[in-house]
């Protein structure tokens, strides 16, 4: 695949490194062309493959382990009772 | 009020409390888990919260509706986390952001040292361990994080959260990612991976 036809590259021109690209496609923030060309780098590119795996496994623990926390029961009732005491006044 | 951008908009006390009932209120399980992990203390987190639903009140006027209410809670917090609660902290910031973004643009890059972890050696931890990597961050770098993988912002977003250009964002996202899995790996090492 040729470099020119590299969607990833940036728009001062420079060629956009593999972390860089592998980043883009793992916050879901690509292009589908974008999509499609990491596709087929990452059947080439050793590195980027690896990567992929570890930081894509990352991210999906952090968001089953580290979200979900509820807020305190009576928090929304204190913020409700503070609003209404600085409407009062 | 610094969060404040957009044309001042005029509501009726029946509207406003409906934006904010509606908008404003369903998002406080989010709001309460970014302001724990940025806090890390449970009735820090609880007063953080409290402040920033009580200044997203009196400044209601400047949400627009329609508009993405989460990212507008957000930043709230997260400037009044810098203004109000981070002064608290013992430890002055020691990073480089400069450092940070030149290197990420740097053909260092696709040079760098991953630290030697692998999946499987993840799969094994319960949890506690990725929590306490990531609180272990800096909390510049444990914000992108948080905002990015756990709350599912967008580079865009996270940029005016943050008040940071969105190449910034990428390069300190970027870091942030590096240090988390030194941290896992060395939890990988301690749960006998000797080849992580």
């Amino acid at each position: 695949m040729s470099e020119s036809l590299n969607p990833f590259v940036l728009i001062d021109g420079k060629k956009p490194s593999c972390m860089q690209m592998l980043q883009v496609i793992l916050d879901e923030q690509a292009t589908p062309e974008q999509r499609d060309y990491f596709k087929v780098h990452m059947d080439r590119c050793m590195p980027c493959f690896k990567s992929y795996n570890l930081d894509a496994t990352i991210k999906e623990l952090l968001k089953s382990k580290c979200c979900g926390g509820e807020a305190p029961h009576d928090l929304v009732e204190g913020i409700k009772q503070k609003i209404n005491q600085q409407l009062s006044l | 009020m610094e969060e404040i951008e957009s044309p001042r908009q005029t509501y009726t006390e029946k509207q406003k409390n409906e934006v904010f009932n509606n908008e404003f209120l369903p998002l406080i399980h989010s709001m309460y888990n970014f302001a724990y992990r940025l806090t890390l203390e449970r009735d820090d987190a609880k007063d953080l919260v409290q402040d920033t639903y009580l200044k997203a009140y009196r400044f209601i006027e400047s949400f627009q509706t329609g508009t993405n209410a989460k990212a507008w809670l957000f930043r709230i917090l997260k400037n009044s986390f810098i203004n109000d609660y981070r002064k608290k902290s013992k430890e002055p910031n020691k990073v480089d952001y400069q450092d940070v973004e030149t290197y990420y643009n740097s053909e260092d890059v696709n040079r760098q040292i991953t630290p030697d972890l692998r999946v499987e050696s993840l799969k094994d931890m319960i949890g506690d361990e990725i929590s306490n990597a990531l609180n272990s961050l800096d909390v510049d770098f444990k914000t992108v994080i948080i905002l990015c993988d756990l709350e599912g912002f967008k580079y865009e977003e996270m940029a005016k959260i943050l008040d940071i250009p969105i190449g910034t964002v990428r390069s300190r996202l970027h870091r942030a990612r590096q240090l988390l899995k030194e941290k896992l790996s060395e939890y990988a090492k301690e749960m006998g991976y000797k080849n992580t």
